[in-house]
C-alpha cells in the first residue's frame, strides 16, 4: 500500500505523541499506535516493515518465545525491531513500527519479532505478512475473547498468509494443522517417564478426531490435549518432527538430531514447559539459518524473566511469586502440575484475582476448567485461597479433593502469610495473576517477614 | 436414578462439566452415563432422571443435532412426560427450530420449541446475568455469564422463559426473556457451572428428579460463593 497523506499526518501525530509520552516517563507502547490506526485505519499496511518478519503467536509460552528470540537474535549481531514493550495487538505493532519508522514512515531495522495475540490475527496478517510465523501451541483461553480453539485456529487459518513459513507444534493436534499448504518445520519434545497414555487433565479439547470425529488413541498424553495421537477411523495423526528435544534433566541439557548430526543445547530450567519453549526457539532460528552454537551459546546465560518468575530464601526457605494466567485455565494447570512435582514440602497462597474485575465480578468459569486437583497432594501442605472470589476458590478446591483442614481462605491477599505454616517448609509458592505484581511483591514480603518474625526454618 | 450427559467429549468447553460433576457430588447414589457420540443414548429406550448437555463448538452443535434427530419423537415423549432435560450455554440452540448461519444458511435443527438461532461469528456477546426464574415456577435468583456467539431470537414470543432478567442480555441482546423452559425441560446460555453459581437450582432439579430433603454438597461455601455474587451483581447492575 501507498503512502498518502492521511498516512503522514496518522504518522506524525502519534510519532509526537510517542515524544509526549517518553518525556512524561510513560510507556510508550500501545497509545501512538491506537492513534494513528484512529486516523488512518490502515495504518499497518502503509507503514514500511522490515525486510525479515517473524510472528510468534499461540495461547503459551509466546512472550517466552519472543524474549528468548530477541535475546539470541541480538547476541547475534541482529538489531531486531519487537513489541516487547507492550501490546502484542494491531495498535502495540503499530507502536513498535512508529517507534523505528522515518518521519516519511521509512523503516530502518532490517528485522522484526512480532508477538501476536492469537484474537487479533485477522488486524494483524492483513497487513503484516511474516516470513516466519511460530505458533507454539493453542488452547482454551479466555471464553470471553477466545471462545475456543476451533474458533482461534480458524481465526489463524484465514489470516495468515499462504506462503508463510510456517513453525508448528507437532505435539499439538491442534495447532500442528495450521496452513496444510504452506512450507513448514515441526518442533517437539520427546516421550517423557512422567507422560501418560490417559490424559490427567479436566480439559482434553482434542478428544475425538478433529477431521472425521472418529476415536482417537494416544501413544502417549502429556497434557491436556499434547502428546502423540491418531484416529482410529481416519489417517489423522501427529506429524513427524524435525526438530525433537530429547532433554537430560540431570545433566541439564536437551539434544536434538538434524540430519547435519547431534545438536545439543543447555537448559534454561528442568521445566517440559520451557523445554517447549526452547525446542520453539531452536525450531526457529535453525531454519532461519543461525548456528546451533550461537543458539547454545545464548541459551547458557539465560534466565526466566523477573516479572514473572522470582524466588528469594530465608531460614532455607525458598519464597516463590510464579505469573499464573488467571482466565487461562492450562495456564494455571500446568503451574500447579509443576508445583506438585516440585521437590520437598510445599505451600501455595492461591491469589489469581484478575484485578481489572476488581470493580465488578470476574467470570470464574475458567477456574472449573483449571486442574486444582493437581494441589491436592501429600508434599503441599497447605493451599491459602485469597482475593474477592475466595468462596469460589474455597468451594473449588473442596471440590478438587483437598481437605479442608490444609485450607484457609482469606479475602484480603495481605492476610495470606499469617495462614501459612511455615516452619518445616521447603517452598511456598504464591501463584499470582499478571495484574497484580504490587500486591504480589507486597505479601511475598509478608511471607519473609512472617518467617523472621516466628523464626521458622525448613 | 440416572443422569445421562450427552456428547461429553465435545459438549464440555467453559467448565461446564462441573454441573453434572456437581450433581454426581450432590447425589453419590446416582448412576452417571456419559453418552458419546458414537454411542446409542440411554433416553432412547430407557427411562433416565436427567439428561444434560453443555458448552460445544459449532461444528459440535451440528453433529449433535445429526445424532439426536432420530431420536426427536423420543425427546418430544420425554419433555412431555416430565424427564428433566438441562441445558447450558449453546447446547440449547441444538432443540430449536434453525440455527442461521451469517451468510443466510441455515442448520435445521429438532424444532422442540419455536425459537431460531442467529450465529454471527465476529462478534462475541459477554454479559453479565441478574434475573429471578420465571414466578409460575419458582421464585429464586439467577446469577451468571454469557460468553456466545448465537443468541435466540422468536419465531413465536409465547415460548416459556426460564428466567426474566433484571441485568445483562438475554435470549438476546435486546430482550430480557432468558432461556426455555418447556415442562421440565431448561435451556438457559448462561456459560459454564451454571448450577454451581445457582445452587439453589440445583435443590430445585433435585427435588424433581425425586430427592428428598435435597441436600447440597459443601452447602455452606456454596451458598457463600452464591450469595457474595449475587451481592456483587446486585451492585454492578445497580439494584
Amino acid at each position: 500500500m501507498k503512502k498518502n497523506l492521511r498516512f503522514i499526518i496518522a504518522l506524525w501525530i502519534s510519532k509526537a505523541a510517542m515524544l509526549l509520552q517518553k518525556l512524561l516517563g510513560m510507556n510508550a507502547s500501545y497509545f501512538p499506535g491506537k492513534i494513528a490506526i484512529k486516523l488512518c485505519p490502515d495504518f499497518l499496511g502503509r507503514i514500511d516493515k522490515p525486510e525479515t518478519v517473524i510472528t510468534v503467536t499461540g495461547t503459551n509460552g509466546k512472550t517466552t518465545c519472543c524474549n528468548m528470540l530477541l535475546d539470541v537474535l541480538g547476541e547475534n549481531g541482529f538489531d531486531v525491531l519487537n513489541n516487547k514493550a507492550g501490546s502484542n495487538v494491531d495498535a502495540g505493532i503499530a507502536s513498535s513500527l512508529i517507534s523505528d519508522a522515518s518521519l516519511f514512515g521509512r523503516v530502518k531495522k532490517k528485522i522484526a519479532v512480532f508477538e501476536v495475540d492469537e484474537r487479533s490475527s485477522l488486524k494483524i496478517y492483513a497487513y503484516v505478512h511474516p516470513d516466519y510465523a511460530v505458533c507454539t501451541n493453542l488452547f482454551r483461553d479466555s471464553i470471553g475473547r477466545n471462545a475456543h480453539t476451533e474458533f482461534i485456529s480458524s481465526i489463524i487459518e484465514k489470516a495468515l498468509p499462504d506462503d508463510t513459513f510456517m513453525i508448528l507444534n507437532a505435539d499439538d493436534p491442534i495447532s500442528s494443522q495450521l496452513k496444510p499448504d504452506n512450507k513448514r518445520k515441526y518442533f517437539s519434545l520427546a516421550r517423557l517417564d512422567s507422560d501418560g497414555t490417559e490424559c490427567r487433565n479436566i480439559i482434553n479439547d482434542v478428544r475425538c478426531c478433529p477431521k472425521c470425529g472418529g476415536k482417537i488413541e494416544y501413544e502417549f498424553v502429556r497434557y491436556h490435549h499434547i502428546g502423540k495421537m491418531h484416529c482410529t477411523e481416519c489417517d489423522f495423526k501427529s506429524p513427524e518432527p524435525d526438530f525433537c528435544a530429547v532433554p537430560d534433566w540431570d545433566k541439564g541439557t536437551f539434544t536434538v538430531q538434524t540430519a547435519d548430526g547431534v545438536e545439543e543445547y543447555p537448559l534454561m530450567s528442568a521445566s517440559k514447559f520451557n523445554t517447549y519453549n526452547q525446542i520453539t526457539v531452536v525450531a526457529l532460528l535453525r531454519t532461519f539459518g543461525l548456528s546451533a552454537e550461537a543458539i547454545a551459546a545464548s541459551f547458557a546465560h539465560m534466565s526466566i524473566v523477573k516479572s514473572r518468575y522470582t524466588k528469594l530464601e530465608k531460614n532455607g526457605i525458598e519464597v516463590i511469586t510464579n505469573m499464573t494466567k488467571g482466565q487461562n485455565p492450562v495456564a494455571c494447570s500446568i503451574v500447579f502440575d509443576y508445583i506438585r512435582e516440585e521437590e520437598g514440602t510445599k505451600e501455595v497462597v492461591v491469589m489469581l484475582d484478575d484485578k481489572t474485575y476488581r470493580e465488578t465480578t470476574e467470570i470464574v468459569t475458567w477456574v472449573f476448567d483449571a486442574d486444582f486437583e493437581f494441589l491436592n497432594d501429600e508434599s503441599i501442605s497447605r493451599v491459602v485461597a485469597c482475593g474477592v472470589r475466595v468462596h469460589d476458590y474455597h468451594l473449588r478446591l473442596l471440590l478438587a479433593g483437598i481437605p479442608e483442614e490444609k485450607l484457609r481462605c482469606v479475602e484480603n491477599e495481605q492476610d495470606a502469610p499469617s495462614q501459612l505454616i511455615l516452619d518445616g517448609t521447603d517452598k511456598v509458592f504464591i501463584l499470582h495473576d499478571l495484574t497484580t505484581p504490587d500486591e504480589t511483591k507486597r505479601v511475598r514480603d509478608g511471607v519473609l517477614a512472617e518467617i523472621e518474625k516466628r523464626g521458622a526454618s525448613k | 436414578m440416572k443422569i445421562e450427559v450427552l456428547f461429553p467429549e465435545a459438549a464440555n468447553l467453559f467448565g461446564d462439566c462441573w454441573n453434572y460433576r456437581y450433581l454426581k457430588e450432590c447425589m453419590p447414589e446416582a448412576e452417571l452415563i456419559e453418552t458419546s457420540f458414537g454411542d446409542t443414548p440411554a433416553f432412547a429406550d430407557g427411562d433416565v432422571s436427567l439428561i444434560y448437555m453443555g458448552a460445544m463448538p459449532e461444528s459440535a452443535q451440528e453433529r449433535a443435532i445429526k445424532k439426536l434427530m432420530p431420536y426427536r419423537e423420543r425427546i418430544v415423549e420425554l419433555v412431555e412426560n416430565g424427564t428433566v432435560f438441562l441445558m447450558t450455554a449453546n447446547a440449547g440452540e441444538v432443540f430449536c427450530k434453525y440455527i442461521e448461519n451469517e451468510d443466510g444458511t441455515r442448520v435445521e435443527a429438532l424444532g422442540l420449541f419455536n425459537l431460531y438461532a442467529k450465529r454471527d461469528m465476529m462478534h462475541r456477546h459477554n454479559s453479565t446475568v441478574l434475573g429471578k426464574l420465571d414466578n409460575h415456577f419458582m421464585d429464586m435468583d439467577i446469577v451468571g455469564f454469557k460468553a456466545e456467539f448465537s443468541q435466540l431470537h422468536g419465531l413465536d414470543t409465547d415460548v416459556e422463559a426460564l428466567a426474566q432478567l433484571s441485568y445483562g442480555t438475554g435470549r438476546n441482546s435486546e430482550t430480557k426473556v432468558e432461556g426455555v423452559k418447556i415442562n421440565n425441560f431448561f435451556s438457559t446460555s448462561i456459560v459454564g457451572p451454571f448450577l454451581l453459581m445457582n445452587p439453589l437450582f440445583v435443590k430445585y432439579l433435585m427435588e424433581l428428579i425425586g430427592v428428598e430433603n435435597p441436600k447440597l454438597k459443601h452447602e455452606e461455601i456454596i451458598m457463600a460463593a452464591y450469595e457474595k455474587r449475587l451481592k456483587d451483581i446486585k451492585k454492578m447492575a445497580g439494584k
